[in-house]
C-alpha cells in the first residue's frame, strides 16, 4: 500500500481522521522541532515553536488546497518565522539549555564525545548570522534542495548557494581548533 | 577543519534529527484532537436557534426596552400637551376650529343668492 502524501493526510485530518494527525505528527513534528532547535539553540523554546507551528498546520488544514505548495515547505517557513519572532523578543543565547540527544547504543565515552560534537556544532552554528544559519541547517542537516530552501526563505537559488557556502566556511573556521578535542584523528 | 570532518558532524546531526521528546508528541496530538473537534463540531442549525416573535423583532428594531420607554414617554407627553396645553402655547382645539371657520368661504351667503341673480 502506498504511503499517503502530506497533502492527502492534511485533507484526511480536516475530515476528522485521527490517524492522519498521528501520521503527520510522526512525519513533520521532528523536522519542525529539529530545525527550531538548531536555529534557536534552546530546547524549551524549540519545543514551544514546534508545537506552535504544528498548531498552525492543524488550523490551516480545512483551508489547504491540494497541490498549491508542499506542506513541508509551508511548515518550514512557518517554523523559521516563529523562530525569528522569538529571537527578536530575546537576544541571549542559552547553550546550557540545549540538551544533546542521547544514543543508548553508544558507550559512555562515545556518548560524551557525541555530546561534545553536538555542542561544538551547535555553538559554531550559533555564531553564524541568522540567515546563514537557517540556510546551513536546511541544506546540510535537513538535506533540502537549494530550490526548496529558496522557496522557504523567499530568496533566489543563487542567494541560497552563497549563504550555505559562506556558512560552511565560517563553521569550518570556527571548529578548526577543535579537531582533536572532538575526536577527529589527523590525516 | 576539513570539509570531510564538517560533513561528518552534519551527518551525526542528521542521525538524531528524527528524535522528538515524547511529551512534545503528546502535546501536538492533543492540539490536533482539539482542532479536529472544533472543525467537526456542527454549526447551530436554523431550527435550533431561538425563534424571535414579531413583538421581539419590533422591540429590537426600536432599540430594546430603553428605546421603547423613550418612545412611550414622548407619546404620553404629546397627548398631555395636546389635551392640556401650557399657557404660553395656543389651544390646539381652538386652532382647529379657527381653521374650519376660515375655510368657510360662503359663511352666511347661501348658494341660492347666486342662483337668483343669474335667474
Amino acid at each position: 500500500m502506498s504511503t499517503p502524501s502530506d497533502d492527502a493526510l492534511l485533507v484526511l485530518f480536516a475530515n476528522g481522521d485521527p490517524e492522519a494527525a498521528r501520521m503527520l505528527t510522526d512525519r513533520l513534528g521532528p523536522r519542525t522541532f529539529n530545525v527550531a532547535m538548531r536555529v534557536l539553540g534552546n530546547r524549551a523554546e524549540a519545543e514551544d515553536v514546534a508545537q506552535d507551528a504544528m498548531m498552525r498546520l492543524w488550523r490551516m488544514a480545512p483551508k489547504w488546497e491540494q497541490g498549491q505548495a508542499k506542506v513541508s515547505t509551508w511548515l518550514y517557513r512557518v517554523t523559521l518565522n516563529l523562530c525569528l519572532d522569538l529571537k527578536r523578543r530575546r537576544r541571549t543565547v542559552d547553550l546550557d539549555a540545549v540538551a544533546e540527544p542521547e544514543d543508548p547504543a553508544c558507550s559512555v565515552p562515545e556518548r560524551l564525545q557525541n555530546a561534545a560534537r553536538f555542542d561544538a556544532l551547535q555553538a559554531a552554528l550559533m555564531e553564524l548570522p541568522e540567515r546563514q544559519r537557517q540556510a546551513v541547517v536546511l541544506r546540510h542537516i535537513e538535506e533540502l534542495s537549494n530550490p526548496e530552501i529558496s522557496g522557504i526563505m523567499d530568496i533566489s537559488v543563487e542567494a541560497v548557494e552563497s549563504l550555505t557556502a559562506r556558512g560552511k566556511r565560517t563553521l569550518a573556521k570556527a571548529l578548526a581548533g577543535r579537531r582533536a578535542e572532538l575526536g577527529y584523528s589527523d590525516g | 577543519m576539513a570539509d570531510e570532518d564538517l560533513d561528518l558532524l552534519f551527518s551525526q546531526a542528521r542521525d538524531t534529527r528524527d528524535a522528538m521528546p515524547s511529551d512534545l508528541v503528546t502535546r501536538m496530538l492533543q492540539d490536533a484532537d482539539a482542532v479536529q473537534a472544533e472543525i467537526s463540531a456542527p454549526s447551530i442549525p436554523e431550527q435550533a436557534r431561538p425563534h424571535r416573535g414579531l413583538w421581539a423583532q419590533v422591540q429590537q428594531a426600536l432599540g430594546g426596552w430603553a428605546g421603547l420607554s423613550g418612545l412611550a414617554t414622548a407619546c404620553a407627553a404629546g397627548v398631555w400637551i395636546g389635551l392640556a396645553p401650557p399657557d404660553f402655547l395656543p389651544d390646539p382645539v381652538e386652532l382647529v376650529l379657527q381653521q374650519q371657520m376660515e375655510a368657510d368661504l360662503f359663511q352666511e351667503t347661501g348658494l341660492g343668492i347666486f342662483l337668483t341673480e343669474e335667474g
